[in-house]
């Protein structure tokens, strides 16, 4: 039996899977101000349901928001920073750069660690390693007894150069240790070792800021599970995809802030290899923002870096600055303003606009009638006919059709000179193009042709967009998984164990001493097996991979080429180098001249532990057929307002069906425009094959 | 024609959602372009500062989007690929690809390239996609090509009038052997070069899915709907100003080589939808090389007037239609040959600030004080004991000023020219220098009721084996960053050689010079002016910036009227409002004046 658990900022979503393959679930409202509460209180219930108790669990995959909203709602630890003398204002001066045009507006997040609290040590290391300066003792106990007795939780330790030579920031660490052993420490050369001040610092503050918090509440999440006799380890699904133990989440929680996205990543990965589908984009959408990602020839992206706490996030390195830069592994989302609650607006030249702003769940999209006033991207689907006016959740959720039509008429529509009908079209495809900006970010802008992609569309508000955007993308098929609404919760289910580490190794490929560079890769893998053995594997569980982050000299930017093999062979670095042309020709188009030079820049190892139970997929059983109704739905212009037939998922068969259809369930509507086909696979996927009329 | 692969537009009307679709795609696309050139070019000053820009324009060269990249250099591209345009006219081809940097023909100064790719939708020319980049070194008199004691174009190094670098896709040799054999470090410099010539691939690919998704035509009329859209939004907030007509006069210390003040006069004139920017009055082109090409002028003063308006303007030429620029032939905004301009930045960055100046007087509640006044530039080069060059070219930016409503950002690049920095870490990893500080700077943001931001400063220890050159251009020593409403100007900049030390040495602001292994070279920004009476700060404000340490205990009380207990580090309250009351019936209006900047 295992259990999957998504707290989100809204729901806490439960799936349970026993051994016999039988799917129970849960929605049920967040707890914020214990999050552990709703699960506490929801879990003796399903046990009770099932008559098993919590002894008979095997697992227990969680993933959460918690690190993310510590930082979002400015809630974490009251953290220190020391740092080379010289350098107090790394932080606060990030890259620099603001990430805008025109915008005098304009305004850098607030640091983590404020000035008074950002303290500098006489010490200085080279470049190549060398001690400059060595850590003066006195000077930096009587920093950190300062910094003790101003009540500050957590310190984070950044020193210039501490990438190739740590001894400073290690022999620093001791001592907080000895002098104040309450104060929680992160050390950057353990965090993130590798080249570039700014990078290493934000990531190692970032961690020191939330690794208080994450501890309390994994403390408290396991003595709950403990309560209800739950054994099973608990583990904790990180922003990369893998999970890790609770107590070394605590301990790292830097690599845990995209827990919850990673997770519909992992689910939507874990379906199409099942599937057979060797590239796919997947889109999350839920109630305020659109989650994409890409996977390619089967494989997952991943990003060595992103913000947390900006707004809205884009991979695009160009707006970068309105967060605070993590450079960790993490599955490449690129996220957008574009939810169910997104509100659409006219601007001052008369432009119609969607988000960033949501009306989130309260007072929620006019139609709730629940308060809300500005006219939202479900208020445009509902008029559009696209959603089950007898409401969401199998009716728990009344919706008000005629307050939607009366907004999106006063709002949009009469201000445009546009009919109604059109107007609500207008919004749902300007959702559609903004959504576009996250797919294109995770695909295109690296050269991949997205055409080539079956699109996976879940979350509430997922399958009602996933035919429109996938067509105007240009791509041929989309894929509605069951439980739409669920379906990250089942990600969790599906996730290795999984540990990451990076080594620099700033050479040229051509002055590389071999010798060195197996040891080096020794090392990281040794600290690897070590830590998961410790967790109670066994060293032939663990699948190791070994990949190189390269560049030509003089570049800036790595692209990361598998290596093969933890022992690189005297021929190796000849086909790293190849390998590095045929990537680089790949993602931009061109690759170096003649007697180009290429520098390695880090070592990555991955160690893995497949999980041991087969993967659970919810199955065809359950979705039962029910009487055929029909609905009028708008397809645009071309089409007008269609008379169209309303089915359950398991009204489909193997056979495709033309649109128009609509396919209502529990927590969403998979909306089929005319010209495309839907069947449904052996897995009770929803297949669309996508065809412009 | 094209009715097979449109959709849903049948009629030939603009429809404002189709519109906003190809508006966000054409964005995308330009940082698609802006994406690929940094992750592929070569030098710090490209891929670590990001001085490049790319853009996509229409058939006419009218700019129709561009990349979250440079402002200053994105309003010379229509100017840039105009000339080029007129020079081509019937000779522009499928495979062409155009290259160019001539000041004297649309360029903005030697060091900036740009290439331009004309795109072609079966046979028929659709737009441009277009990339310039600041590249490290095109020859001239000293490593890295600009200083401001160059005295004529030819010591700026290659000059590059608009030729076609591929003609029908056929590579020309000429030129490729000419560059490389012309530039220092030719590695960074064609490797930037491909990285730009990658990205025009990137533009051209997406225009093309453009024009296949809607057609040439539908395509035609919404990029001239987009110009359109950008002119109505503009002429709509400038109708919404005063009509009059507003002056203001900044200045910069010197050029560098001749001792004196430059004035950059501004006069605009207000009138209904329209905006007259008249630079009449301004200073005669100077010997140092810092005079402004036209293009130039004419792009800070699009990225000045854009940049205080509404933030979702499309960024396309419909900007310009509503605005006329008078620049005087032989001024330092439109010099003749042979005028040098390799360091012209600052001068771009002090009209800017003169146009901020008058506009302060038009809309009071847009426009901040002044910011640090453009980043500053050092540049270190020379040979190693192999006889290899090596250029470090370092830009520091920059601090903004106070805003009517709130404080100036400490440490943040000016609006105009959105560049990053280049970490200390992959610095000493590259070139043979340590450096020693990178800092924002106690006291030096402008007092005001909203504080200036505070000055950065960065110390480089030269660690080479030999001799290098040095090139410094900073300014605003002498001309502070000006505050506005009562709010003080900004500290001066200053560039220290060996400070602390016996020899330790003050430096002009634009200057050539040699340093020895083991020689520290400390440059601090100015800082930012302030906004509003200093008096007028709340009181908790000037706490937490002495509890920072951006202010200091003294300078709290001397500025601000604010004592502050040097125990427990919080304002006495009672002793502040006695001082500040006290402060306010001496000075009354005498000190308001005597602030500089604009008066009420």
């Amino acid at each position: 039996m295992r259990l999957g658990i998504d707290i989100g900022g809204t729901f806490t979503d439960i799936v349970y899977v026993g051994d016999d393959g039988e799917v129970a679930t849960r929605k049920v409202l967040s707890s914020p101000d214990d999050y552990s509460r709703s699960i506490r209180e929801s879990l003796p219930g399903m046990f009770d349901e099932r008559a098993v108790s919590g002894a008979a669990l095997r697992e227990v995959i969680h993933g959460t928001t918690v690190a993310t909203n510590a930082i979002l709602e400015q809630r974490g630890a009251n953290t220190a920073l020391i740092t080379t003398k010289g350098f107090r204002d790394v932080l606060e001066l990030r890259r620099i750069r603001m990430p805008e045009l025109y915008n005098w507006h304009w305004d850098k997040p607030p640091d983590l660690v404020e000035r008074r609290l950002r303290f500098e040590v006489p010490e200085r290391i080279n470049a190549h390693g060398g001690v400059l300066t060595p850590l003066d003792h006195d000077a930096a106990a009587s920093v950190i007894d300062q910094i003790a007795s101003l009540g500050v939780e957590s310190i984070a330790i950044c020193l210039i150069n501490s990438y190739v030579n740590p001894a400073h920031e290690e022999l620093l660490a001791r001592m907080i240790a000895e002098r104040h052993p309450r104060i929680s420490v992160s050390v950057s050369s353990e965090i993130l070792r590798e080249v570039k001040e700014y990078e290493r610092t934000a990531t190692t503050v970032v961690n020191a800021y939330v690794a208080p918090i994450v501890g309390r509440y994994v403390d408290s999440l396991s003595q709950s599970l403990r309560d209800l006799n739950v054994r099973a380890p608990l583990m904790i699904m990180q922003s990369n995809g893998g999970v890790m133990t609770a107590r070394e989440s605590s301990r790292r929680p830097v690599y845990m802030i995209e827990s919850g996205p990673a997770a519909g990543v992992i689910a939507a990965h874990d379906l199409v290899s099942r599937q057979g589908i060797p590239n796919a984009i997947t889109l999350d959408m839920g109630g305020t923002t659109a989650k994409a990602s890409i996977i390619e020839d089967g494989a997952l992206s991943t990003a060595a870096e992103y913000e947390v706490g900006s707004s809205l996030s884009l991979v695009s390195r160009l707006i970068k600055g309105g967060g605070h830069l993590i450079r960790v592994p993490a599955i490449d989302v690129a996220e957008v303003g574009a939810g169910g609650g997104s509100i659409a607006w006219l601007d001052e030249g008369q432009a119609l606009n969607i988000g960033p702003h949501s009306a989130g769940a309260s007072p929620g999209p006019v139609c709730y009638d629940q308060g809300g006033t500005e006219t939202t991207n479900t208020d445009a689907n509902l008029v559009l006919g696209y959603i089950n006016p007898e409401g969401l959740v199998g009716g728990g959720l009344q919706l008000d059709r005629s307050k939607a039509q009366q907004c999106v008429e006063r709002q949009i529509a009469a201000p445009l000179g546009m009919s109604l009908l059109e107007a609500a079209y207008g919004i749902h495809l300007l959702a559609n193009s903004n959504m576009t900006r996250a797919v294109r970010a995770v695909s295109t802008e690296r050269g991949r042709d997205v055409r080539n992609f079956a699109l996976i569309a879940f979350g509430g508000a997922g399958p009602l967009h996933a035919c429109e955007m996938g067509l105007a993308l240009g791509m041929k098929e989309a894929v509605i998984p069951p439980y739409p609404g669920l379906f990250s919760a089942f990600g969790l289910l599906s996730a290795d164990i999984e540990h990451h580490y990076v080594q620099t190794y700033f050479k040229k490929t051509r002055e590389a001493d071999l010798e060195q560079l197996n040891a080096t890769i020794n090392r990281i893998e040794k600290h690897i097996v070590g830590l998961l053995t410790s967790q109670g594997f066994s060293e032939n569980e663990i699948d190791l991979h070994c990949y190189a982050d390269m560049r030509y000299s003089g570049q800036s930017y790595e692209l990361t080429i598998p290596v093969g093999s933890t022992r690189l062979s005297s021929d190796a670095i000849g086909r790293l180098e190849d390998a590095y042309d045929a990537e680089h020709e790949k993602t931009y188009g061109h690759k170096g001249g003649e007697g180009e030079d290429y520098t390695f820049v880090n070592f990555r190892l991955i160690g893995r532990v497949a999980r041991k139970s087969s993967t659970v997929a919810p199955s065809q059983n359950g979705f039962k057929p029910r009487q055929a109704g029909r609905r009028q739905a708008y397809f645009g212009p071309d089409h007008g307002l269609v008379d169209t037939a309303v089915l359950s998922r398991g009204d489909l068969e193997a056979d495709p069906r033309e649109g128009p259809l609509l396919i209502d369930e529990y927590d969403s509507t998979t909306v089929v425009p005319p010209g495309c086909s839907a069947w449904v696979d052996a897995h009770g996927n929803i297949r669309i094959g996508l065809r412009a009329p | 024609m094209q009715a097979t692969t449109t959709r849903r537009t049948g009629s030939h009307k603009a429809d404002p959602i189709t519109l906003g679709l190809i508006r966000n795609y054409l964005s995308s696309v330009a940082d698609e372009m802006a994406n690929t050139v940094i992750r592929t070019a070569y030098s710090t000053i490209v891929r670590d500062c990001m001085d490049f820009s790319t853009a996509l324009c229409d058939k006419n060269g009218q700019t129709v989007a561009q990349g979250v990249t440079i402002p200053v250099h994105l309003g010379s591209v229509p100017t840039a690929l105009g000339h080029t345009i007129k020079r081509f006219e019937g000779n522009i081809h499928p495979g062409d690809v155009f290259i160019m940097n001539d000041p004297f023909q649309g360029g903005i100064h030697i060091p900036d390239i740009f290439v331009f790719k004309p795109v072609f939708h079966e046979n028929r020319l659709m737009g441009y996609s277009t990339a310039v980049s600041h590249h490290l070194d095109l020859g001239g008199r000293v490593p890295g090509s600009a200083a401001c004691d160059n005295t004529e174009i030819f010591h700026d190094g290659l000059r590059i009038p608009p030729l076609k670098l591929y003609d029908r896709g056929v590579p020309s040799e000429a030129i490729f052997q000419l560059l490389e054999k012309n530039i220092r470090v030719p590695v960074q410099t064609l490797g930037d070069l491909r990285s730009n010539l990658s990205a025009l691939r990137t533009g051209e690919k997406g225009l093309l899915s453009l024009a296949e998704r809607y057609g040439l035509d539908d395509l035609e009329m919404y990029f001239a709907e987009l110009l359109d859209y950008t002119e109505a939004m503009v002429r709509a907030e400038i109708r919404s100003w005063p009509d009059g007509e507003y002056t203001f006069t900044d200045y910069l210390d010197d050029d560098g080589v001749d001792a004196g003040e430059i004035a950059i006069e501004v006069k605009m004139t207000v009138e209904d939808d329209c905006l007259t920017v008249d630079f009449t009055g301004t200073s005669p082109q100077v010997k140092g090389g810092i005079n402004s090409p036209y293009a130039f002028t004419i792009s800070c003063c699009g990225y000045a007037v854009r940049s205080i308006m509404q933030a979702d303007i499309p960024n396309t030429s419909g900007l310009f239609r509503p605005i006329r620029i008078i620049a005087p032939a032989g001024t330092i905004l439109n010099p003749v040959m042979p005028a040098a301009s390799g360091m012209r930045g600052v001068v771009g960055f002090r009209l800017a600030d003169a146009l901020f100046g008058a506009l302060a007087k038009i809309v009071p509640h847009k426009i901040p004080a002044a910011g640090e006044g453009g980043n500053s530039l050092i540049i270190i080069g020379g040979y190693n004991r192999e006889r290899k060059p090596f250029i470090m070219f370092d830009l520091i930016a920059g601090t903004w000023g106070a805003r009517p409503n709130k404080d100036g950002i400490d440490g943040l690049t000016n609006p105009g020219s959105v560049i990053s920095n280049i970490p200390v870490e992959l610095m000493e990893l590259d070139y043979p220098v340590r450096v020693e500080q990178y800092a924002l700077t106690k006291d030096t943001g402008g007092a005001g009721k909203y504080r200036g931001g505070l000055a950065i400063a960065r110390d480089w220890r030269y660690v080479g084996d030999g001799p290098a050159n040095l090139t410094i251009r900073s300014d605003r020593r002498e001309h502070t960053p000006y505050g506005l409403y009562g709010g003080h100007n900004g500290a001066p900049s200053w560039n220290i050689v060996n400070p602390g030390a016996e020899e330790e040495r003050t430096l002009r602001t634009m200057v050539t010079d040699t340093l020895q292994p083991g020689d520290v070279i400390r440059h601090i920004q100015p800082g930012a002016g302030g906004w509003g009476e200093p008096l007028e700060r709340d009181i908790e404000s000037v706490e937490q910036d002495v509890l920072n340490d951006k202010v200091s205990i003294a300078k709290a009380e001397e500025l601000y009227g604010v004592v502050i207990d040097d125990e427990k580090l919080t304002a006495d309250r009672e002793r502040t409002e006695r001082e500040r009351s006290a402060r306010r019936s001496e000075a009354g209006q005498a000190q308001r004046s005597a602030n500089g900047g604009v008066r009420r």
